[in-house]
């Protein structure tokens, strides 16, 4: 009799706890932001449009957004994260592989990974992360040194520990892993130090290589082994992936946006077009085989990585319905390009550009003299930053407006010959700010079927802040001064601003539902903000 | 072995004296400081080596030193090679920077800075022609007359433009002329002139110290640091202009000129320290 009740007592603690343990199925990814408590993704959904169908928050009423909580991370380093929500959790990644679990109620932490780094790391840009993904009661994180950890979404405690590539000749990782399926797709970064860059796919359960595909084509590619000299070049070609692509379930293709080929300024180095680097490449997510790719900017000279987040939608064209992927580019030039045959349907300039008169039908830019960087230097706009970069855009399918945060610059590029060494820097170039040259950021709202900005808001510094819009016809971004602000979607109008002390980069945060309130996370420096409006609002 | 002979080199500063006369074994082949890269510099008189140095040099160097190398806001580096400055020490202050001043301290490869060198070396080894021949005594009652409303050296002074006290280390005599003479050609951002229009009509001149979409802040030309809202201001306006006067020919004559620069070129490290008189 009391073994049984012993037996009844833990049949019911273990159904207890299957119920309340968080899982995150593979149809819970496809659903996106459908549950209004969970953010499960970097970009919220699979199509890369950070936008939430949440509408408390108004433009009416989001003049009364007040801070909640915030949550330090006591360590150095500012935030590029996107926290994921999870049933009342946040996971949070940070500087230096810093990870935390932390109460959405009240900021309070629940726990804390570390990874130990080795001492003699190679990264051009800091030791900075974009964030989780997630499946099942797992979190995946890139490393630094070019790992990918799983680790227990509970403890924080590593389930796997995978090298994707060897960080002591420049191999590094900063991506949020894009999870499908049973697969985590991720890619490498480390272009500044010679690097062969490559998107791989690994087993979600046993941490196993699935595929890898390779973003500079070997002599072997049919296609783009030809766009590299012969010899070795290809072998430090670049093409880092540092940004979280996007996925479309339906034709089970993933999309990625490639880095600059290396090294970065001096031309001769590598002639060719340097394929698939600078470009949006479409892959199969089962075999990781290239279905497409279209290059934005054949044979970079100007550092302008092409991570930016492909963001996918459906639109109509001159009377016809077409799936598109939509792309504001560093090169300054925004896009919005067939998702079927990757063919280009509208190209135009979204800041001041010098190097191109414009996209020709082929799809290749019509380039204008005088933007080859060499020893003299020659000044080209917009400078190695971009037009954008990797903070993320947002659209709002209903006003069908893509949102993004321009940056209108210029530079003075000069590029030298220069010894490959591993493990040692390999730009051979560099830049300067052209004297006089007044550099300013600004939100613009794009219509991707034309290519023309409907409205902006000037910022009077660039700014590297994210955009995050909402159904409710709010766009949340920040300025390059650590205002985080709240816009009307249609008009650009400001209604809120609240100074952070950090700029946001990278991104502007999440936003879901909690005990009925609608709130709005907000990474910035190395803190959390939370905010909602008051409780009678709510 | 690099990092360890640092170690040996600096537990050796640490530790001085007697005791570690004392203390020392043999010196053994690995405790010899490994020597800088600079002192044996393969990419002096090579050509491509050259040619790169030169790429590399006007990419992160020109900007404040001049395309010339003769100096700009920063110091003339042909008249610093060539008055005999070691690659060495060359070499350790591109590595370093120099605290206090805009050049920065970095983490490119040895063989970039060696490049530079290389550069440097070849585009001319003219000893300085930038003596100082002034008078530092006058030049430093001229500096009290005309610019210590101003400036600040050595904790005196105003504060509205920049602390001078380290002047001499971070400027050419040539740029010192040139900013006293053409004040306006560079204005280091956080001097900008601006002015802020109340809806009053009221005026508040002075130099911007930060700003965003929604306010300003500045140290206005009586010194109060302020912030204001955009918003309760009618106008922002920017001017072009520095707040400080230039002084042409005939508000500071050339032999005051060259006295003023003489003493300002002797300012090269900040003296604050409180030295006790003795009980």
């Amino acid at each position: 009799m009391r073994a049984f009740l012993l037996i009844v007592l833990c049949s019911a603690t273990l159904a207890a706890q299957q119920a309340a343990s968080p899982t995150v199925t593979p149809q819970d990814l496809i659903d996106g932001l459908k549950d209004p408590a969970r953010w499960l993704t970097y970009s919220g959904d699979y199509g890369g449009q950070r936008h939430s169908p949440l509408t408390q928050i108004t433009p009416e009423n989001v003049h009364q957004l007040a801070a909640q909580w915030t949550f330090q991370t006591n360590t150095l380093g500012s935030f590029q994260t996107t926290p994921l929500v999870i049933d009342g959790v946040l996971y949070v990644t940070g500087y230096n592989n810093n990870a935390w679990a932390i109460d959405a109620r009240t900021g309070r932490q629940i726990w804390r990974y570390r990874r130990e780094l080795p001492d003699d790391l190679h990264n051009c840009c800091g030791p900075v992360n974009r964030g989780f993904g997630v499946l099942g009661d797992r979190l995946y994180m890139t490393t630094i040194d070019a790992h990918l950890l799983a680790l227990d979404m509970k403890t924080g405690g590593v389930v796997f520990d995978v090298e994707m590539a060897d960080y002591k000749v420049g191999y590094s990782a900063t991506v949020a892993p894009l999870v499908l399926k049973d697969r985590v797709i991720v890619g490498i970064a480390g272009a500044e130090y010679g690097i062969r860059g490559f998107i791989d796919a690994y087993d979600a359960q046993s941490g196993k290589r699935a595929w890898r595909f390779y973003t500079v084509a070997g002599p072997d590619d049919p296609v783009g082994g030809s766009s590299w000299p012969k010899g070795d070049a290809y072998m430090r070609g670049g093409g880092s992936i540092w940004v979280t692509g996007t996925y479309d379930p339906q034709q089970n293709l993933i999309f990625f946006g490639t880095g600059n080929p290396g090294p970065d300024y001096y031309s001769t180095a590598r002639e060719g077009d340097n394929l698939y680097t600078a470009s949006l490449v479409a892959i199969d997510a089962t075999t990781g085989q290239r279905r497409w790719h279209y290059q934005f900017t054949p044979h970079d000279v100007h550092d302008w990585d092409s991570t930016q987040v492909p963001v996918l939608g459906d639109l109509t064209i001159d009377g016809r319905p077409r799936k598109v992927v939509m792309f504001a580019n560093r090169n300054g030039f925004f896009y919005t390009i067939d998702r079927d045959t990757g063919k280009v349907i509208v190209a135009k300039p979204f800041v001041e550009t010098t190097w191109a008169k414009e996209i020709g039908a082929n799809g290749r830019p019509v380039l204008l003299p005088g933007n080859l960087p060499d020893e003299e230097g020659s000044k080209t706009c917009p400078d190695l930053g971009g037009g954008t970069n990797f903070m993320s855009p947002s659209y709002d399918p209903a006003l069908k407006l893509f949102f993004v945060t321009a940056r209108e610059t210029c530079a003075v590029y000069y590029a030298f010959d220069q010894k490959f060494k591993p493990g040692e820097q390999y730009e051979a170039g560099g830049t300067i700010r052209p004297k006089d040259q007044k550099n300013f950021g600004a939100l613009r709202a794009i219509d991707p079927t034309t290519g023309r900005i409907k409205w902006e808001f000037r910022y009077t510094s660039v700014s590297s802040s994210g955009v995050l819009s909402t159904a409710s016809g709010v766009v949340f971004a920040g300025d390059g001064d650590g205002n985080v602000m709240a816009f009307d979607s249609r008009t650009g109008k400001n209604l809120w601003h609240y100074q952070l002390g950090s700029a946001l980069r990278s991104t502007a945060g999440t936003t879901y539902m909690l005990d009925g309130r609608q709130y709005l996370l907000v990474p910035s420096g190395s803190m959390l903000t939370a905010f909602a409006l008051p409780r009678t609002q709510s | 072995m690099r990092t360890r002979s640092w170690v040996l080199v600096g537990t050796s500063i640490v530790l001085g004296g007697s005791l570690l006369r004392a203390a020392q074994p043999p010196r053994s082949a690995q405790e010899i400081p490994v020597p800088s890269p600079a002192a044996n510099n393969p990419h002096l008189g090579n050509r491509e080596s050259i040619r790169a140095g030169m790429g590399i040099y006007r990419a992160r160097c020109a900007d404040c030193h001049g395309l010339d190398a003769a100096g700009y806001r920063g110091p003339d580096l042909v008249a610093l090679i060539g008055g005999g400055s070691s690659d060495e020490r060359v070499f350790q202050t591109i590595r370093k920077g120099v605290p206090g001043t805009e050049m920065p301290s970095t983490t490119a490869p040895d063989d970039e800075l060696l490049m530079i060198i290389a550069y440097l070396h070849s585009i001319g080894t003219t000893a300085s022609g930038e003596a100082v021949t002034g008078n530092v005594e006058n030049g430093q009652k001229v500096f009290a007359a005309q610019c210590a409303s101003c400036h600040r050296v050595n904790g005196r002074g105003g504060r509205l433009g920049p602390d001078l006290s380290r002047i001499g280390a971070a400027r050419s005599r040539s740029a010192m002329i040139r900013e006293i003479r053409t004040p306006g050609e560079f204005i280091a951002p956080i001097y900008e002139t601006v002015t802020l229009v109340k809806k009053d009509g009221t005026r508040i001149r002075g130099a911007k110290k930060n700003e965003d979409v929604f306010s300003i802040q500045i140290m206005d030309t009586r010194e109060r640091i302020q912030g204001y809202l955009k918003s309760d201001l009618q106008d922002v306006v920017y001017e072009k202009a520095s707040l400080m006067p230039a002084f042409g020919p005939e508000r500071l004559n050339q032999n005051d000129l060259n006295d003023l620069v003489a003493y300002l070129s002797t300012l090269r490290k900040p003296d604050v320290t409180v030295r006790q008189s003795s009980q």
